[in-house]
């Protein structure tokens, strides 16, 4: 009795070690952001601050265009989710719901495509993008992205749960494709489609690479970029670096503790399937 | 029943066009440059040069050197731990969503912003890591200036970002197991130990084999945490650099788009590789 005892202790210890490695970035990063200087190179570290200087904060903004950066995210971030979704429901509609010749290919091309790295193609992307003249507009900052095979894969799995009688019968009482779509697909997997919206518009905000390839004037960056940028020219102000940090995650992490069923469900969901 | 509605397509062709343009196209587009040399704007048929180039290339060498141990290190390490903590929280701890949420944080923010806070607790001199090392006398290395640092400073942050995924994923197969199987051991006094190397690490094999792949891509694909932690360089004198780091610098840096494309390639055969030799273990152990 008394081992067992010892074991959930133990298990109990380890995992709030990593719980709180977990964690402590993030704390750390809020509380450095409203340090002084002094006290983020102090040695032993300082933990919390004497005085919460909000005055951080001013200074970021005064600094580097962050209102903007935040902006350029949102749009942007935005757009690609509303575009993407609303072409890959149309698409998982296609592939649900209707018969057609050659439907086996394309799925048999999108789940091949769905292998293929962001990375290995990010860059020809920027070829095209740069021959269109659309680098530094918000144009070239989400036309790639205006359609997503993952999603749609994701929600033919969802759709093809909803009964096909459903569809037969709708039909029947007259009612359009169009119709189907909105008044019945789309009401029955709200959630379905919530979820993949939220995620979508956490890695459009997180997203680096791209947005790091087609800008360069400081007026297009997305938050990611703006804040990197601004951690080499505050160079060595650690509590601006901390501060600005703090900027770029907060929304996200308060939009993800309203969601995290939502979210943590579509994950596990998502990727079971692979 | 041989209906064929074409007005499929209709709903299909903004994906369609779209996947065309900017997935398909950009396949064979990296694939022909990648035997051109010449700028963006001139480029001109060169053979099989850029592939000579890079694999006599030092750099080359040492980004995939870099990328594969990344890679070897910090996948089964993370996985590891992912799956010890899932087990616990599965187990042991009542309030299971609480410690789900927690340890799930890390995926839905922004690798640039935490990278730079761990830039801050890795810091030689004033950083929070070296302070606890020196207070429990261990040594203190410069994480991010020593050149010889900066690889095992960007698997421990690899290693800290991949738990939130794996950690989700592995309770979600754990819920899916039958609880009878918990139910029948218990009967029989099977101890703890016994329960979960015979029930639970079967059942979870599928979830690990898939989530082997996951992070052994997503390792091979490494950029954004290396130019995070050390201000967008690949660490003092390149000495972390990846196999994205060489091609976004033959890119857009130097200037020399067929050997960026070169590159591309490569890295794509190899991530193609470790997918297709993960649909073939999880054929084998679907086998038995």
């Amino acid at each position: 009795m008394k081992k067992i005892r010892l074991g959930v202790v133990f298990s109990y210890i380890i995992l709030f070690i990593f719980a709180f490695i977990t964690v402590f970035p993030f704390i750390y990063m809020i509380l450095g952001g409203l340090m002084n200087f002094q006290e983020t190179t102090s040695i032993p570290p300082t933990l919390i601050p004497h005085h919460f200087e909000w005055s951080n904060y001013a200074k970021v903004f005064a600094r580097a265009p962050f209102g903007r950066y935040f902006f350029n995210t949102v749009l942007t971030a935005t757009v690609t989710t509303v575009v993407s979704l609303f072409n890959s429901l149309l698409g998982a509609f296609a592939m649900v719901n209707l018969r057609f010749k050659g439907k086996g290919v394309i799925q048999m091309v999108m789940l091949s495509l769905l292998m293929v790295p962001g990375e290995a193609i990010i860059f020809t992307n920027y070829n095209t993008i740069a021959h269109l003249g659309l680098l530094n507009t918000y144009i070239g900052l989400v036309l790639p992205f205006l359609t997503s095979i993952f999603y749609m894969y994701y929600l033919q799995s969802y759709f093809g749960s909803i009964s096909t009688t459903i569809y037969k019968a709708a039909m029947i009482d007259g009612a359009s494709d169009w119709d189907y779509i909105w008044k019945i697909l789309v009401p029955m997997s709200k959630s379905g489609l919530f979820t993949v919206g939220l995620l979508s518009f956490i890695s459009g905000w997180n997203s680096f690479l791209w947005p790091l390839l087609v800008t360069n004037e400081d007026t297009m960056r997305l938050l990611n970029n703006g804040l990197s940028a601004f951690a080499s020219d505050a160079g060595s102000e650690t509590q601006l670096q901390l501060a600005a940090a703090t900027l770029t995650v907060l929304p996200i992490l308060i939009l993800y503790f309203i969601f995290r069923k939502q979210i943590i469900r579509g994950v596990v969901r998502n990727d079971i399937k692979g | 029943m041989k209906t064929n509605q074409k007005k499929a397509w209709l709903y299909l062709a903004p994906t369609i066009i779209f996947v065309t343009l900017f997935s398909i196209y950009p396949i064979l587009r990296a694939f022909g440059m990648s035997f051109q040399s010449g700028s963006l704007i001139d480029l001109t048929w060169t053979g099989f040069n850029n592939y000579k180039y890079i694999f006599n290339d030092p750099e080359f060498w040492l980004a995939i050197k870099n990328t594969l141990l990344y890679a070897v290190i910090s996948v089964p390490v993370g996985l590891a731990i992912s799956i010890m903590l899932a087990w616990i929280i599965f187990d042991k701890v009542k309030h299971k969503a609480l410690f789900e949420t927690t340890f799930f944080m890390p995926y839905v923010t922004s690798t640039i912003a935490i990278g730079i806070v761990f830039r801050y607790i890795f810091n030689g001199d004033y950083g929070m890591l070296n302070f606890l090392l020196r207070a429990v006398h261990l040594p203190a290395p410069d994480w991010i200036d020593d050149p010889a640092m900066s690889l095992t400073t960007i698997i421990i942050f690899g290693i800290w970002s991949s738990l939130a995924f794996n950690i989700v994923i592995l309770m979600g197969a754990l819920r899916n197991i039958d609880p009878n199987f918990y139910t029948i051991a218990d009967m029989y006094g099977a101890s703890g130990k016994d329960k979960f190397w015979r029930i639970t690490m079967p059942q979870l094999v599928p979830t690990i084999a898939f989530l082997l792949t996951m992070n052994i891509i997503g390792a091979f694909k490494i950029y954004t945490s290396v130019y995070a932690l050390f201000n967008g360089a690949a660490g003092v004198g390149n000495s972390g650099t990846t196999a994205v780091f060489y091609i976004y610098n033959k890119f857009q840096t130097v200037g020399t788009p067929g050997v960026a494309m070169a590159a591309t390639v490569v890295l794509f055969l190899i991530i193609l590789f470790a997918t297709f030799l993960q649909r073939k273990m999880m054929k084998k152990i679907g086998e038995n």
